[in-house]
C-alpha cells in the first residue's frame, strides 16, 4: 500500500466565506441578517405566477453579476452558477487570499445543488412552447448543465490544479460538498477547498412543492404550531477551507473547526423522511467527529417549516440528545436555498462560532408541543459556544449532518473509526 | 492520491445491450451500436443515436412501481442491480456500510423540461404530476436505486459532464478514506431522450452535430483487496488514483493531461511502459487529438490496445468515462488485469477540465 | 348545504381507471369500499397524485382537506361529484 496510513490527519478549519442570501450579500450583510432576525420573504418575481394562489419566496433581490463576477462574463452562466461563482469570490476575498495564490495550491471545488440551472431549463422550456425546439438558445443550452456550478469557479479563479465536481444531492447536497472537501484536506489529498451550494428559484421547483401542498402562503415558521411550509428561496454557500496548519502559517482569521460530518440514506421514501434514519445520521456524525452528544452547544436544523419535516426532525433530535440543545431554523429568514441550504446554514455556524451568538428562528408564535424545541424564537441569543451541529435532509432519505466546532488550539481532534463489518 | 481499493465487480448497460456480455462481445466485434432514430418517437435533430435497445423501465426494473419511473433512474436502478448479488449478504446483514455513488449530467432534463411544459400548458399552472417531481430533482436516479435495492450509506450524486464517471470514483475514494463506509457502489447514467438531444444540438458547434448520442450505465463494486478476498470476489483491478486538472484554451489540453497521467503513475509506482489499455474519451475533433497526444506522451514505451469507445456507442456524456472503464475491465476479462498490468481511463471536458484514473492489476 | 353533482357510470369507470393506474392494481382488485392506503398500500404521494390527476382530468379544483375523505372510491367520487358541481355553480 502506498498511502501512508500513519500520517496523521489533519485539522480542517474554515477561513473564508461567501454568502448570496436574500438577507444580504457577503458575510457581514448575512451575519447583521442572522443577528437582526432579518426576514427575506417578499412575492415572487422569477416568473409569472399567475394561477397559483400565493406565490412569496426569498428570492436575492438585488444581485447585479457584474459587481460579483469579474473574469467570466456573466452571460456565459446561469443564475445559480453565477451565484456560486460570486460567492467563491467572497469567500476567496474573505480569506485573505487572492486567485494568484490559490492557483499555486491544490484545491477541491466542490458544489452542491438541487436543481443546477433548472431556472435556464424552465426558459428553454417557454421558447419550446412559443416557437418550437429549433428555437432554443444555444447560450442558454450550453450553460444550462449542473457541472458548470462549479467548473465556472475554476474558470473565474483561473485555478490549474484543481478538482471540480458538482454534487446534486437535493436539499442536503450543501453538506455533502462541504464534506467532501473537508475529508479531501482532513487526508492531504488538497492544499485548499471551495464548496457550498448554489440554487436559483425556479418554477420547476416552486411548482412541484405547491403541488405538494407544502408552500406557505406568507411566511416560513419552523416548529411553529400554525407552520404551513416552506418558502423557496434561492443563493450560494460557498466556505473557503484549509487545514489548520496552512491557516496559521499566514495569519488567517479561522471562523471555525470542522470536525466531522455524517451521511445516510433512510432507503425509504421518496419524499417523507425516516426518524430512526435521520437519528443514525446524527451518531454517524458525531462518532466521525469525535464529538458525544451532550457536546452539541446549538443544532441549526433542516427546519423547512412543513408538517412532516419539522415533527420528525424534532423526533430524531429528541431520540439522540438525552436534553436537546437549542435547534433553530435560518429557513425562517432565507427560506428554502435548496442546493444551497445547508451550504449557508453552516456559514451561519461558523459565524454563530465566531460572535458568540444562536441565530433565531423568526415568524415564531408558538411552539408545536409535538416538536418540543427550544427553537430561539425571533430573537438572537447570546451564547459561549463550542460545538454546532448543522443538519440536513433531501427528497430520496438523503441525510447529511456536519459538525463545526470552535477554534481551540489544543483540541485534540479525534480519528474517525473506519466503518469495520463486525466480525 | 494512490488508493488501496479495488474493483471486484462491475456491471454495465450500454447500447450492445443490458449486462456486461453484451459490452464484452459488441467490444470483441467492434461492432458499431449506433443505428437510425425513429423519429416518430424521438422527434429530433439527430437522424442517428445509440439507444439500449429494447430497454424499458417495465421490462427490466419490473411492471410495480415504475410507472413514473424515468429512463435515467429506470438505468440506474438497473445497473445497480446487476452488482447487488454479489453483496447480497453484506447488503442484508449491514445496508448503512455500502455507499452508492451515482454520477449524472443534469439529472433528466426531460423529466425536468416536461414537468416545467405541464405547469405552463396546463389548465392551471399547478396542473403537474406530484408522483413526478421527485424524477425533476437531480439525486433521483441514486435515491431511487438505494431505495430499490435497500442500500443505506452514503447516497451521493455528482456531476462534471464528461468527466462525471471518473468524478465519482474520485470521491467516492475520498469518502471511502474519510471512513465513511466499507465498500462504494460507484458509477454513472446517462438516458437519451428528445429534450437532451435538443439541448445537446443547441449546445454544440456545428462540426460536432456529426457525433450521435449515446446512453447506458456502468457501476463498480469498490472495495479494500483483503474484503474482496475475504468475500471470494476476484480482484478485477486496483484503482492507483484519480487525477484532474484545467486547461483555458484547447491548445493546454494536452499538457493539463500529460501532467495529470504522469502524477497519477508516480505517486502510484506504476511504470508507464506497463499500461496495456487506454480508454480516451475522444470527443470531439481537437480535444480529441489532444488527448490522444497527451496520452502518448505520458506513456514512453507503452504500446498499449486502444479503446475508443465513443466510435461506436456514441457520446454517452455523464456515463461516458464510467462506460470506459467499464470496457477495460470488458477487455481485461474475468480475472481481471495481470500482474504488472496496467489500465489509462482519460476524458477531456470542453468547459475546461481534464482528468484521468489508473488502474494496475494484482 | 354542500351540492353533490351525481356523477354518471362512465365518470365514476373514468375515476376507477385513473386511481388504478396510480396504485399500479387491477380494476378487478378495487371495490367501491376497498382503502386505498390500507388495502392497496398507497401512500401519502399516491393520495395527492390521485387528486391531481382527477383535478386535471375533470378541469376542477380539489381542496387538498378533502384527502381526509378520499379513502376509496365511494369517498372519491362524492368528492369529485361535490367539485364538479361547484365549479358549474361558479360557472353559473
Amino acid at each position: 500500500m502506498v498511502h501512508d496510513d500513519e500520517q496523521q490527519p489533519r485539522r480542517v478549519v474554515i477561513t473564508g466565506l461567501g454568502t448570496v442570501t436574500s438577507i444580504g450579500l457577503g458575510a457581514p450583510a448575512f451575519l447583521d441578517g442572522l443577528k437582526s432576525g432579518r426576514s427575506g420573504v417578499k412575492p415572487l418575481t422569477a416568473f409569472d405566477t399567475t394561477g397559483f394562489a400565493h406565490a412569496n419566496a426569498c428570492e436575492v433581490a438585488d444581485f447585479a453579476p457584474g459587481d460579483w463576477i469579474h473574469h467570466v462574463d456573466p452571460r456565459e452562466l446561469g443564475r445559480a452558477t453565477q451565484f456560486s461563482v460570486a460567492a467563491a469570490n467572497m469567500a476567496v476575498a474573505d480569506a485573505g487570499l487572492t486567485a494568484r495564490e490559490l492557483r499555486e495550491r491544490r484545491v477541491l471545488v466542490s458544489v452542491g445543488t438541487t436543481d443546477a440551472e433548472s431556472r435556464d431549463l424552465d426558459t428553454l422550456v417557454g421558447t419550446q412552447l412559443a416557437e418550437g425546439p429549433e428555437r432554443l438558445s444555444p447560450g442558454v443550452a450550453r450553460r444550462a448543465q449542473a457541472g458548470r456550478l462549479s467548473s465556472g469557479i475554476v474558470r473565474e479563479l483561473g485555478l490549474v490544479d484543481v478538482e471540480a465536481l458538482t454534487i446534486p444531492t437535493a436539499c442536503a447536497a450543501g453538506n455533502y460538498a462541504i464534506g467532501s472537501g473537508f475529508d479531501a484536506i482532513r487526508y492531504g489529498e488538497v492544499e485548499a477547498a471551495l464548496c457550498g451550494g448554489a440554487d436559483a428559484v425556479c418554477r420547476k421547483t416552486f411548482t412541484g412543492f405547491y403541488r405538494l401542498g407544502t408552500i406557505a402562503p406568507e411566511v416560513c415558521q419552523p416548529f411553529d404550531i400554525d407552520r404551513k411550509g416552506i418558502l423557496t428561496g434561492e443563493g450560494a454557500g460557498v466556505l473557503l477551507l484549509e487545514s489548520l496548519e496552512s491557516a496559521l502559517a499566514r495569519g488567517a482569521r479561522i471562523y471555525a473547526e470542522v470536525l466531522g460530518y455524517g451521511l445516510n440514506c433512510d432507503a425509504h421514501h421518496p419524499v417523507a423522511p425516516d426518524q430512526d434514519s435521520l437519528a443514525r445520521c446524527m451518531e454517524v456524525a458525531h462518532r466521525n467527529a469525535g464529538v458525544a452528544q451532550e457536546d452539541i452547544d446549538f443544532i441549526s436544523a433542516h427546519g423547512t417549516g412543513t408538517r412532516a419535516n419539522d415533527v420528525t426532525e424534532a423526533g430524531a433530535i429528541r431520540q439522540v440528545f438525552d436534553t436537546p440543545p437549542p435547534t433553530v431554523s435560518i429557513k425562517s429568514m432565507i427560506g428554502h436555498s435548496m442546493g444551497a441550504a445547508s451550504a449557508l446554514a453552516a456559514a451561519a455556524c461558523a459565524l454563530a462560532l465566531t460572535e458568540g451568538f444562536i441565530p433565531p428562528t423568526v415568524n415564531h408564535r408558538e411552539t408545536d408541543p409535538e416538536c418540543g424545541l427550544d427553537c430561539v424564537p425571533n430573537e438572537a441569543r447570546p451564547a459561549e459556544l463550542n460545538v454546532v451541529q448543522n443538519n440536513a435532509l433531501a427528497f430520496a432519505g438523503n441525510n447529511a449532518v456536519l459538525i463545526l466546532g470552535r477554534m481551540n488550539r489544543t483540541r485534540r481532534t479525534a480519528r474517525p473509526e473506519p466503518l469495520k463489518e463486525a466480525v | 492520491m494512490p488508493s488501496s481499493l479495488v474493483i471486484s465487480a462491475w456491471s454495465a448497460i450500454s447500447p450492445y445491450g443490458v449486462g456486461n456480455a453484451p459490452l464484452r462481445e459488441g467490444l470483441a466485434e467492434g461492432r458499431d451500436a449506433i443505428a437510425a432514430l425513429d423519429h416518430d418517437t424521438y422527434p429530433v435533430p439527430f437522424g442517428q443515436a445509440a439507444l439500449v435497445p429494447d430497454f424499458s423501465a417495465a421490462k427490466y426494473v419490473g411492471k410495480k412501481g415504475t410507472r413514473t419511473m424515468d429512463r435515467v433512474t429506470a438505468l440506474a436502478v438497473t445497473a445497480v442491480g446487476g452488482l447487488v448479488g454479489a453483496i447480497a449478504g453484506e447488503l442484508q446483514a449491514r445496508p448503512e456500510q455500502t455507499a452508492l455513488v451515482l454520477g449524472t449530467g443534469s439529472g433528466s432534463v426531460q423529466s425536468i423540461m416536461d414537468f416545467t411544459k405541464d405547469s405552463l400548458s396546463g389548465e392551471r399552472p399547478y396542473h403537474v404530476e406530484p408522483a413526478r417531481f421527485p424524477n425533476t430533482v437531480m439525486n433521483r436516479a441514486a435515491g431511487q436505486s438505494a431505495i430499490w435495492h435497500r442500500i443505506k450509506g452514503p447516497n451521493t450524486t455528482v456531476a462534471g459532464g464528461a468527466l462525471t464517471g471518473l468524478l465519482a470514483l474520485s470521491y467516492a475514494l475520498r469518502l471511502h478514506r474519510g471512513g465513511h463506509c466499507t465498500r462504494v457502489l460507484c458509477g454513472a447514467a446517462e438516458e437519451f431522450s428528445t429534450q437532451r438531444a435538443w439541448l445537446e444540438w443547441h449546445g454544440r458547434a456545428e462540426e460536432e452535430r456529426r457525433t450521435p448520442l449515446g446512453e447506458g450505465a456502468a457501476v463498480f463494486l469498490v472495495e479494500p483487496a483483503e474484503d474482496a478476498t475475504a468475500a471470494g470476489r476476484t480482484v478485477l483491478a486496483r484503482i492507483a488514483g484519480t487525477r484532474f486538472r484545467a486547461y483555458r484554451e484547447p491548445d493546454g489540453i494536452r499538457d493539463a493531461l500529460t501532467a495529470c497521467v504522469r502524477s497519477t503513475l508516480d505517486a502510484a509506482g506504476v511504470a508507464p511502459g506497463s499500461v496495456r489499455f487506454v480508454a480516451p474519451l475522444g470527443g470531439g475533433g481537437k480535444p480529441a487529438a489532444e488527448e490522444e497526444q497527451a496520452v502518448t506522451d505520458a506513456l514512453p514505451g507503452a504500446d498499449p490496445a486502444w479503446i475508443r469507445l465513443r466510435e461506436h456507442l456514441g457520446d454517452t456524456s455523464a456515463a461516458a468515462t464510467a462506460l470506459q472503464l467499464a470496457a477495460v475491465l470488458a477487455a481485461a476479462g474475468g480475472q481481471g488485469l495481470g500482474p504488472g498490468e496496467a489500465a489509462l481511463v482519460t476524458g477531456v471536458e470542453p468547459d475546461g477540465q481534464v482528468g484521468c484514473a489508473v488502474f494496475t492489476g494484482v | 348545504m354542500t351540492t353533490t353533482h351525481e356523477l354518471n357510470a362512465g365518470d365514476r369507470a373514468r375515476i376507477k381507471g385513473i386511481i388504478c393506474d396510480i396504485l399500479e392494481i387491477e380494476p378487478e382488485d378495487m371495490t367501491d369500499t376497498s382503502r386505498f392506503k390500507e388495502d392497496h398500500e398507497a401512500d401519502s404521494m399516491g393520495a395527492i397524485e390521485i387528486l391531481s390527476q382527477l383535478e386535471r382530468a375533470f378541469g376542477t379544483d380539489i381542496d387538498q382537506a378533502e384527502l381526509s375523505r378520499m379513502v376509496n372510491l365511494d369517498g372519491v367520487v362524492t368528492v369529485v361529484g361535490e367539485a364538479v358541481a361547484a365549479q358549474s355553480a361558479r360557472a353559473n
